[in-house]
């Protein structure tokens, strides 16, 4: 029986300034995630989120983001994350903003989330398309992750009703 | 009951409400610097201190003052006396508060 229970956090990084990609490394998150905790929660939040705190995933052209921490403290965290302001790296620092997507109690069903959320986001990309080399681009990306899902689902069967 | 060990100039009634406010944020952060406290009497001469918060803030309130240990680089300690529920004629009727008697 496991006691030691976690919750996987996923969010995006979205910012204006497209520098701000660089930035979406594990040390300049992991640094601004706790900075934000530690001014709104205090040494005593800060403390509590560290106990197990990772940063599990990165994906910096998408900025998405996959954080852990312990079930008792992810409030203090999820909480937090709206006051990370900027990221910093190498002395330069660009602003922007973390949005959470979902929280998790694996890593696993972050991803099933992600897989759907990244292909809701091609679809709305598609409709978003100005030329027509971008749209290709997007439709091959839309049937790659088609044939991926026809493929997954025939494992997954036994999954469906507990969803 | 603050302790200060030494002579030194003792604070003052906004002074010393801004002390305990500083000593939530330290360990709670923004979060608990926002709690609403009151200082409803301040003894300067004895550093004593009614202090009223709301009661799902006495663990924060009490776990602050508790950690708190210095005063303008001076070495303090605050010392909780009682506490007690207050009288709900301060307070709209469905918030109930707990007052800190430091006397």
């Amino acid at each position: 029986r496991r006691a030691l229970s976690l919750r996987y956090v996923l969010c995006e990084v979205v910012s204006e300034d497209p520098r701000c990609r660089q930035c979406i490394e594990d040390r300049a998150l992991g640094l601004a995630v706790r900075d934000a905790i530690g001014r709104v929660h205090g040494d005593y939040g800060l403390a509590c989120c560290s106990v197990s705190f990772a940063v599990k995933y990165l994906n910096a052209y998408t900025g998405t983001v996959l954080l852990r921490c312990r079930k008792d403290s992810y409030r203090l965290l999820c909480s937090a994350l709206p006051f990370v302001r900027h990221l910093e790296s190498r002395n330069q620092r660009y602003p922007c903003a973390l949005n959470t997507l979902h929280v998790g109690g694996t890593i696993r069903t972050c991803q099933k989330f992600l897989i759907q959320y990244n292909r809701r986001q091609l679809l709305l990309l598609l409709q978003k398309c100005t030329n027509e080399g971008e749209r290709q681009c997007i439709q091959k990306s839309l049937s790659c992750s088609l044939t991926e899902e026809q493929s997954q689902s025939g494992d997954e069967e036994d999954d469906d009703g507990t969803e | 009951r603050r302790e200060l060990p030494d002579g030194g100039a003792r604070p003052s009634a906004a002074q010393f409400k801004q002390l305990v406010v500083s000593a939530l944020r330290e360990l709670h952060g923004e979060v608990g610097a926002a709690l609403p406290v009151d200082v409803l009497t301040y003894e300067e001469k004895t550093l004593s201190a009614i202090i009223r918060v709301i009661s799902s803030g006495l663990i924060k309130l009490w776990s602050a003052l508790t950690l708190l240990g210095f005063y303008q680089n001076r070495r303090c300690a605050f010392r909780v006396l009682q506490v007690r529920p207050c009288g709900a004629e301060w307070l709209p009727p469905h918030v109930s508060s707990r007052s800190k008697v430091i006397w």
